[in-house]
């Protein structure tokens, strides 16, 4: 369970304060998939990097399994990141210096996992490439880093998959393949799925849609509110 | 493995040949180190296992003077009380041999020994082993050089004052020959029997009379003191005013290994300062590392890493980094130790010990290596706390800390952990704190001076050249490697043109004063007898020249001085005093010399003695020892006591040598009829042979007499300044070549950035050759800079050494100021396009699509 409070984000703009998201309550139940949609500069990718600790808010908590992730220190994030949350970026963020394998290893790394080979082998089959496993960033197609960030994503079994427009950068039918991944192993792992995203289709697929425009939600298409109700998506499921 | 590990191999995989230099950095300076500390440590070592055979005796009694009978009995009281098991006699004096059929002469170290020596060590000959029964009856050994000087073989006979001795072997080693002692000439030995027929040890002759003496050896009792060394201070204590030292080998081997260590110590350093450098490359390539990583850093944060591992990662990095550098060293020490008789001969023969690396070299090149690393690239790794895993999802700007507190007191650690092992190579606090204090010194000048050439040459940005007007753009550019490339390029430039002027300017002031009329060789232990004969033989040889004016000297200690603001009452008190107490060569005369200048009181002239003698003193033993007009002294001449009024203060010149520099010059009087010697300048012919025919008559009539070729000397002297100004340049060079490699590092590291830029030049219509240019004149610059830099600091640290320390006029040297600016620049241009050659090899359209 994801629960967001008066969750804002404003920076500093030259003199002025920005604010790219207005306070915001929220709740993801788990398992829920959730689209996050809105043009550019909407909040969408703020909002992500906010549930996933990379970024902190300016106001407002964000609880994760009940805990308030804002209390948290970098280092507490990290260890957060490590044991709930896979991410997917849209410039899919492999580290060039390692081959496929090992950026599929480091989280389990990080996280001490004894079975870290043969579990990245299987996650590597599992999203089809073993054969590239000794290949480096540079030496892969988009689809491929995109897939293998899907499985660095997944290593440590997280609870929450986050990905920001995991599509963007692919052609559509690369685009169509990674989706189709992304999806049946969330159906397989029954984990919470938070997708940010321009494509209107890709969107229709999820449970639940929050629609951002400058920094708001407008459009309350399922239990949404601005800040001041507290609301939880799908609810009554 | 942890993840640490694991990760950190992983980088090095990735980006070792980008670091490749930062470990060849280090290597340079870590091999310095080990290959001269293990040498010196060899050497002591070898030294000190072998220190009694070094000394030649457990105890050696020395005096200038024949040794006295209370010295001799006390001697005599220890054999027959049991401390002393045996005594041997030896007597050294530096003289002059010629062969009998030649007018060649030469001046060697002769020693006269007794059938015992020596009582430990051997002597080895090249004929193999050695025997007193070879010196007996004029029987000479001799160091092979003689043999070569006066082309003479084994076998014939050599003019030892007036008696002819037979060479009847070569020596090898000798035992108890001072590694890098001074010497006037080389060793030959004679039989102890034999030195009174030889007529050297007349009045005055400069020897050195020594009782060598065996101590029987029981086992030490547990904190009992040893009881060589204990003997030698009774000795030297009881007959210490009757100038006596006695020395135990273990003192000299405390002695010997002392020096030996500061010299370790401070040789060392000169590995030190090339460590530096590279530590300084190390600092900047690792700023310039993190920025690239930065990405990579938020990555790992993103999946889970915490900043302290991610910190750990890349200071495992840099510690392996460091380690392989530092066993690089290890071995390039080792290959150079290998390959050192290849360049200056036989060392271990030379030194007499066997050499390589030794563990305790290794150790320490090892951990200083690896100090070094960790140290310069802990401050710029503390920017990982700074990266943020948002920036995967939007460039913001990272929002600075005001003061950085962590960072501050890290750096403020680095700096006292770096002046730590600077003190900890040099063996001394005060040095680590000069050493580092200096090189902040230079580094800061060289900064500045950077800042300001940089500026200079910016008007060049409005240039009508392309490349001329990039090049200067790139030079100011922020974080293009200028300011460390400067110091490493100017530092190197410095030393090399600063040793090289000093040099020069020390060479010219000894030609100069070798002019036209200066004498050129001195004789001495002229015997009043002699002063007719000689004084008509040197006339009749060199005819149109001056006649040699003849000095007269004593030798005299002070035991004593009665004064307002010193009062020593006995040579024990003289001796507190340090060097007051040492032996003076004295004169007398009524007039002032031309190279003395009458600083206070007054100059007795031509009238007649008062009834206290009068002294007049050098100025700078005033003011060393409080010494005033109207003090009292005693002197001790040849065992007479001699007191003396203070009445005037000279200053010398001791340069000008013609009239001889005397600290101490007495009214005439006192000495009148006292037995002395006297010395005298004289100018020899031009010609070698001529000068040779003149010294071969001289000795040959006068065999007491020796001669000091001041040409000889001054070629000797030219020989050491060459040898210290290559040893300088050898530093210079290592500086230079850590420079180079930190050029090359910086080229490398920042290479993306010119590939970059090349590309867009490229699409923009540059040529190849267009895009060369500019690089070779972005490095040219730069290194006009870099050399302008270290030429002017040299010729400031020439002249501030010639007019301050060595006292000498000084002369610019353009050629050389000018001519090192260049070569400078153009090493520099061509170090900086042969390292981006890959700039130029890029296509253009994937390099923009990779960005």
């Amino acid at each position: 369970m994801i629960e967001l409070r008066g969750v804002s984000k404003t920076v500093q703009s030259g003199d002025h304060p920005l604010t790219i998201l207005h306070p915001l309550d929220y709740a993801i139940p788990s398992g829920q998939f959730v689209a996050v949609v809105g043009p550019s500069g909407s909040g969408k990718s703020t909002l992500l990097g906010l549930l996933a600790g990379l970024d902190a808010p300016t106001t407002g908590e964000i609880r994760i399994d009940g805990v308030d992730i804002t209390q948290l220190t970098e280092d507490g994030l990290a260890k957060l990141r490590g044991e709930k949350i896979g991410f997917v970026f849209q410039f899919f963020h492999l580290v060039p210096s390692l081959t496929a394998f090992e950026n599929v290893l480091i989280p389990m790394e990080i996280s001490g996992r004894r079975d870290a080979v043969p579990r990245a082998r299987q996650l590597l089959e599992e999203v089809g490439l073993t054969e590239r496993a000794h290949h480096y960033p540079s030496q892969l197609s988009g689809g491929e880093q995109q897939r293998i960030a899907i499985a660095r994503a997944l290593a440590n079994d997280p609870p929450i998959v986050l990905a920001d427009e995991p599509t963007g950068n692919l052609d559509s039918t690369t685009g169509r393949h990674i989706m189709d991944l992304l999806l049946s192993v969330r159906r397989s792992r029954n984990s919470t799925l938070v997708l940010v995203t321009h494509d209107a289709e890709l969107a229709s697929l999820a449970d639940t849609r929050l629609v951002l425009r400058d920094g708001r939600p407008v459009s309350p298409d399922d239990s949404l509110r601005t800040a001041g109700a507290t609301s939880s998506a799908g609810a009554g499921r | 493995m942890s993840f640490v590990v694991r990760m950190a191999l992983r980088e090095i995989r990735a980006s070792w040949q980008r670091l490749l230099f930062f470990f060849v950095c280090i290597a340079v300076g870590v091999a310095s180190i080990v290959a001269i500390r293990s040498v010196i440590q060899s050497v002591r070592e070898g030294l000190t296992r072998e220190a009694r055979a070094m000394t030649g005796a457990d105890v050696v009694v020395r005096s200038d003077r024949p040794i006295g009978d209370n010295v001799r009995s006390a001697v005599e009281k220890e054999r027959t009380g049991g401390r002393v098991s045996l005594v041997s006699e030896a007597i050294e004096i530096a003289t002059m041999v010629r062969p009998t059929n030649a007018t060649m002469t030469r001046m060697v170290e002769l020693r006269a020994v007794q059938a015992a020596y020596p009582l430990y060590g051997t002597m080895t000959l090249r004929e193999g082993q050695y025997s007193h029964a070879l010196l007996q009856g004029h029987g000479t050994l001799v160091r092979p050089e003689l043999l070569a000087q006066l082309n003479l073989r084994v076998g014939d006979d050599l003019l030892i004052g007036t008696q002819r001795f037979q060479i009847r072997g070569v020596i090898d080693k000798e035992p108890g020959r001072n590694l890098g002692a001074f010497s006037l000439g080389s060793r030959l030995f004679i039989d102890f029997a034999d030195l009174p027929s030889t007529g050297l040890l007349s009045f005055g002759s400069r020897a050195s009379y020594e009782l060598l003496l065996q101590v029987p050896h029981p086992p030490l009792a547990p904190g009992r003191r040893d009881v060589t060394t204990l003997l030698a201070r009774e000795l030297s204590d009881t007959f210490v005013n009757d100038f006596v030292r006695a020395r135990s080998y273990r003192q000299n081997e405390g002695r010997m290994s002392e020096n030996l260590t500061r010299a370790e110590n401070y040789l060392s350093l000169v590995g030190l300062v090339v460590l530096i450098l590279g530590g300084i490359g190390v600092s900047s390539v690792t700023r310039v590392f993190v920025q690239q990583k930065v990405r990579s850093i938020a990555i790992l944060k993103c999946v889970g890493s915490t900043t302290k591992q991610v910190l750990s990662v890349y200071l495992a990095q840099v510690l392996l980094l460091g380690m392989a550098g530092s066993a690089l060293g290890v071995v390039i020490a080792g290959g150079v130790l290998m390959l050192l008789p290849l360049f200056v001969g036989d060392l271990a023969a030379l030194l007499q010990v066997e050499y390589g690396l030794t563990m305790a070299a290794v150790i320490q090149g090892l951990a200083v290596g690896m100090l070094v690393s960790v140290l310069f690239s802990v401050v710029p790794l503390l920017e990982i706390r700074n990266v943020k895993p948002s920036l995967l999802l939007r460039q913001d700007i990272p929002s600075m800390p005001r003061f950085d507190w962590v960072k501050w007191s890290v750096a403020l650690a680095v700096a006292a952990s770096l002046v730590g092992v600077a003190a900890w190579q040099a063996g001394s606090l005060a040095v680590g704190l000069v050493l580092s204090g200096g090189f902040v010194a230079i580094a800061f000048v060289l900064h500045l001076a950077g800042i300001a050439l940089v500026r200079a040459v910016q008007p060049l940005r409005h240039a009508r050249s392309f490349a001329l007007r990039q090049a200067v753009l790139r030079v100011a550019r922020p974080g293009n490697q200028t300011r460390i490339i400067l110091l490493a390029v100017g530092l190197g430039t410095f030393f090399i043109l600063g040793v090289r002027a000093l040099q020069g300017n020390l060479l010219r002031d000894f030609a100069l004063q070798m002019g036209e009329d200066s004498p050129d060789m001195f004789l001495m232990d002229i015997q009043p007898a002699q002063r007719q004969g000689l004084t008509a033989l040197v006339d009749g040889e060199n005819g149109a020249d001056p006649a040699p004016k003849l000095i007269p000297v004593l030798r005299a200690r002070i035991v004593g001085v009665r004064g307002r603001d010193v009062n020593l009452e006995s040579f024990e008190d003289v001796r507190g005093r340090g060097g007051l107490s040492r032996e003076f060569t004295i004169t007398y005369r009524s007039n002032l010399e031309a190279n003395e200048k009458l600083i206070d009181g007054k100059w007795w002239g031509d009238g007649p003695a008062t009834e206290i003698p009068e002294v007049s003193i050098e100025v700078g033993l005033r003011s060393r020892f409080q010494i005033q007009l109207g003090d009292e002294m005693r002197f001790d001449v040849l065992g007479r006591i001699v007191t003396a009024r203070v009445t005037s203060f000279r200053q010398v010149d001791f340069r000008d040598f013609r009239a001889g520099g005397f600290m101490i010059v007495f009214r005439p009087g006192p000495f009148d009829t006292a037995p002395h010697t006297f010395i005298a300048a004289v100018r020899g012919a031009k010609e070698p042979a001529a000068r040779a025919r003149m010294q071969g008559l001289l000795v040959g009539s006068y065999p007491n007499v020796s001669v000091i070729d001041l040409r000889e000397v001054l070629d000797t002297v030219a020989s050491v300044v060459n040898n210290v100004t290559l040893a300088v340049t050898v530093v210079g060079g290592l500086v230079l070549l850590s420079g180079s490699l930190i050029l090359i590092g910086a080229v490398s590291m920042t290479k993306f950035r010119r590939v970059y830029e090349a590309a867009i030049l490229k699409t923009l219509g540059a040529s190849s050759r267009l895009i060369a240019t500019t690089l070779l004149v972005e490095y040219g610059v730069l290194g006009a800079i870099a050399g302008t830099v270290g030429a002017l600091g040299a010729v400031a640290l020439s002249w501030a050494v010639a007019r301050y320390a060595l006292d000498l006029p000084w002369e610019a040297s353009p050629v050389l100021t000018v001519g090192g600016i260049v070569v400078t620049a153009i090493v520099v241009a061509l170090i900086g396009v042969l390292a981006s050659l890959d700039v130029l090899r890029h296509k253009p359209l994937a390099t923009l699509r990779a960005e």
